[in-house]
């Protein structure tokens, strides 16, 4: 009598570990895509219902009948909306991303004048987020109920209920006009403007690789207040969520166990609970670093400073779509990347997350 | 690392940062550059074909040379510029200008008369959104090469198609930025797919002003230098920049430092706090638009003469509005041509009366009032007039709710005629001549729907009365000026009887705060104020 043999997975071979490793790739590349499509129609449909009229922005309120006529015709605004979003997307299969009539230049030259002027605020304000917000967070989880923990919290709930515009108004008036600690508007001192050739677009960056310590200087005198308070927004969040995440993790019996194995506090604190919030630090982060970069509006018009968010609200104003698409479809992808960032770093410390 | 030092190693680092800023001393702006911070907001385009919008003008004035120029103190002074001198023929329909030796653009070519009479051509033939004037005298791209052309390098002949007051013309050659002199062959350099360089001229300029273009970043900055080669001699100042601010506060914080020399668009309390400090003063000049609130008469409601007196005449409260909310944004004046010309009549004193507009209403069947809408501009003053006038209408049983919006909404709203109530601003008011304001404001000559004659506000309120037009285009073509005089001054008075539904509230003033060391700015009513001899004085 045969015995029915049983069916056995065949073991896993390298060949097929890849093969599942590329097909998941691709599947989460076709997401990405159609994501990013989905939020570029939605875009389209919702620009082309707003009550804004781009041609009325451009030929102004006392233009003619034949002009207006004309204008519309040039921007392709008589046409059928499915051809003019088939179009937008022929051009973008090409890298075009058409031309903002804010500025008379390509949609793509311009975001990439804009994006690194809030790159740079927003990196350096979730550096100072993270290096500040993250040790208070930890301070106040394991002085939870004390002072210490209640001065943290309500440095936090002032950061974070407080309106950034006052903020940045306040921040102007005491380290600008009081004591001329702080540059004003803009990025740079006008002196300095142009002396240094734009390779990254960040200043900083640019002017340090140059060598042009005075010119670094310059934009570091800038950067530091709206940067600063930008930051200090972060702080609010970050310490507010770190708090939790560690206090979640004091109360776990694991801890108790160290404790009781006679680990120092500091061992405790560092060693075992931080390193478990960490995956979650991560995510909060990247979120916080995404919404700055899109949300750094305010700021940006109290310091008059020459960035992202400046564009994309003056071009939401005026109902420039090219510009308007453009940008939004730079956020999403930020938010996608940054997504795609902390998976892959919750792989790297998170085994559990690897299967 | 235990917690508590964390917190230290935080604490002396923002020490160190903080100590690092602070290095470098805060400088004034340097004596030979002028730094203004102004709202870039409205500046989408340097062409002088298509460029709409005030920004463009105070920059076209410096970059580039005008035929001729307004005097800004007394606006009605023709002055020459890149023309010498200038001759009318006697029935009023050809203008010859003699344009001056030695000229040059910033290119180094020389400006010839071929060069003025292209530049004017070609905003025709582009039929953009400058071309308006120009095709209200009767221009167009058909007929424009051949009225307008240059008999030799320095002769400019330019023929008026349709009759027409030549005074209004040279106005329109003084302010407008569709009258700037282009360097023809510098365009022509760079023009794609025959667009007479608009695509190149959108971001840069061409031309022989005082100063040159350097470099522009939208909603950023935009720097203008000297050029040494000027017929006039090189500009005081070596370099100008435009600094795009928008928020009052900072405006006024930069101002207090010295980091700029001159602000613009700031809100009226920080005009008023720098009034008070000794470093800065303020400067108003009047221009020439009018803020008005204007109602559809297509509406059955406004149809109605009555309705229109009570809501017009009686219910806006001319005085509060011109004292509480106006200062430092216009002054009182109820005539639709603009205060400082010969033939502007008195103020008809027009004043809150409400028992007098229940009267009206309850004349024309409205005793207890009605339902309506306000659509108003988002912004100061707008804004503080709407609302001031909902409390007024209130009082004789109006509601009215109030529609903010973008200046595209609500204009877009009125260029379809689809409103009841406006607060708006408008008029022709560059021209210091009544019928640049009655042609923007007053003038229908078509009042069907199809017309679509956008361009005219008094097409957009749906009012037209054929006495006025004939009485305006009549009072253009009158060479005595003691008559013309006298016929404008019929127009506002038919206007007067009439009640059209466009009513002028207050005359627009434009504001500038200027640190006190900055010399000769003088503003320009029609916003071609020149920096050539601006300087400081420290």
């Amino acid at each position: 009598m045969s015995t029915a043999s049983v069916p056995v997975p065949p073991a896993p071979t390298a060949s097929g570990q890849t093969a599942r490793r590329l097909r998941h790739a691709g599947q989460r590349l076709a997401t990405v895509l159609l994501t990013l499509l989905g939020l570029l129609f939605l875009t389209f449909v919702i620009g082309r219902v707003m009550p804004l009229d781009p041609v009325l922005s451009i030929v102004g309120p006392d233009a003619d009948r034949s002009t207006y006529e004309q204008v519309r015709q040039q921007l392709g605004l008589d046409r059928p909306l499915a051809v003019q979003f088939g179009y937008y997307l022929r051009d973008l299969s090409h890298g075009d991303l058409g031309k903002a009539l804010l500025t008379g230049h390509p949609v793509r030259d311009d975001l990439a004048r804009v994006l690194p002027a809030t790159v740079e605020l927003a990196t350096l304000a979730i550096l100072i987020g993270t290096l500040v917000g993250v040790p208070l967070g930890v301070y106040a989880a394991t002085r939870r109920g004390r002072l210490g923990d209640h001065v943290v919290r309500l440095i936090s709930l002032f950061g974070h209920s407080t309106p950034i515009f006052w903020f940045g108004m306040m921040g102007l008036l005491v380290f600008y006009a009081w004591l001329g600690w702080a540059g004003g508007g803009g990025r740079i001192d006008l002196a300095y403007d142009g002396l240094v050739q734009s390779r990254t677009g960040l200043l900083l960056v640019d002017s340090a690789m140059a060598g042009e310590w005075e010119v670094f200087q310059s934009a570091l005198r800038f950067i530091a207040l709206p940067a600063g308070i930008l930051g200090l927004h972060a702080v609010a969040y970050i310490s507010r969520m770190t708090r939790s995440f560690m206090l979640a993790q004091l109360s776990q019996e694991y801890i108790l166990t160290a404790r009781v194995k006679g680990l120092s506090e500091t061992a405790v604190v560092w060693r075992h609970a931080f390193r478990n919030i960490l995956v979650q630090l991560l995510t909060i982060v990247a979120l916080a670093y995404g919404g700055l970069l899109e949300g750094a509006v305010l700021i940006e018009t109290v310091f008059g400073w020459p960035g992202f968010g400046q564009y994309l609200t003056s071009s939401l104003l005026l109902g420039d779509m090219n510009a308007v698409m453009g940008s939004v479809l730079v956020v999403g992808i930020v938010f996608v990347a940054l997504n795609l960032l902390s998976d892959a770093l919750y792989q790297v410390f998170d085994p559990r997350t690897r299967s | 690392m235990n917690p508590s030092r964390t917190l230290r190693a935080c604490a002396l680092a923002t020490a160190l940062a903080a100590a690092l800023v602070s290095l470098g001393a805060q400088a004034r702006t340097p004596n030979d550059q002028l730094v203004i911070g102004v709202s870039m907001n409205n500046l989408l385009s340097l062409d002088p074909a298509g460029a709409t919008g005030n920004d463009v003008v105070e920059i076209a004035c410096n970059v580039y040379d005008y035929l001729v120029e307004l005097d800004p103190l007394q606006t009605t002074t023709v002055k020459p510029g890149l023309a010498e001198s200038w001759a009318i023929a006697p029935d009023g329909r050809r203008i010859t200008f003699t344009l001056r030796q030695g000229a040059k653009f910033h290119s180094g070519n020389p400006v010839t008369a071929e060069d003025a009479a292209w530049s004017l051509q070609r905003v025709l033939k582009l039929n953009l959104a400058l071309a308006s004037p120009w095709k209200s005298y009767g221009f167009t791209a058909q007929n424009v090469v051949g009225l307008v052309r240059a008999t030799d390098a320095r002769t400019l002949v330019i023929d008026l198609p349709v009759a027409t007051d030549p005074k209004m013309v040279l106005y329109t050659l003084g302010t407008s930025v569709s009258a700037v002199v282009l360097d023809r062959k510098t365009v022509l350099a760079n023009e794609k797919n025959g667009d007479l360089g608009a695509a190149w001229l959108t971001t840069h300029a061409a031309g022989s002003g005082p100063f040159k273009l350097d470099e522009w970043r939208a909603k950023e900055v935009l720097f203008m230098s000297r050029f040494d080669g000027h017929w006039r001699g090189p500009a005081k100042l070596r370099r100008v920049v435009m600094r795009h601010m928008t928020e009052s506060q900072s405006l006024r914080l930069m101002l207090g430092r010295g980091d700029i020399d001159i602000a613009t668009g700031m809100s009226v309390p920080d005009i008023e706090a720098m009034k008070a400090t000794p470093d800065t003063e303020v400067h108003s000049v009047n221009r020439g638009t009018l803020y008005y609130v204007a109602v559809s008469a297509k509406d059955p409601k406004f149809a109605d003469k009555r309705v229109r007196a009570a809501v017009l005449r009686h219910l806006v409260d001319y005085d509060g509005i011109n004292k509480t909310v106006m200062p430092y944004y216009g002054v009182y004046h109820q005539r639709p041509v603009p205060l400082g010309l010969p033939a502007t009549l008195p103020e008809p004193g027009y004043k809150l009366d409400v028992a007098g507009a229940r009267k009206l209403l309850a004349e024309a069947g409205y005793a207890d009032g009605f339902k309506t809408t306000i659509r108003v501009v988002a912004e100061s003053p707008f804004t503080n007039i709407a609302t001031n006038l909902q409390a007024t209408l209130a009082q004789a049983g109006i509601v009215a709710s109030i529609l903010p919006g973008t200046g595209n909404q609500v204009y877009g709203a009125m260029r379809e005629r689809n409103f009841e109530i406006i607060v708006g601003r408008g008029g022709g008011g560059a021209e210091p001549h009544p019928h640049s304001s009655l042609r923007a404001l007053v003038y229908n000559p078509d009042n069907s729907d199809q017309a679509r004659l956008t361009n005219f506000q008094g097409w957009r309120t749906s009012f037209a009365d054929p006495k006025v037009n004939q009485l305006i285009e009549g009072a253009l073509l009158l060479t005595d000026p003691a008559k013309q005089t006298a016929a404008y001054q019929e127009v506002q008075r038919r206007f007067d009887s009439e009640v059209p539904a466009i009513q002028p509230i207050s005359q627009m003033v434009d504001t500038v705060v200027m640190r006190k060391d900055v010399r000769d700015y003088v503003g320009h009513p029609s916003v071609t104020t020149r920096l050539r001899d601006v300087h400081k004085q420290r």
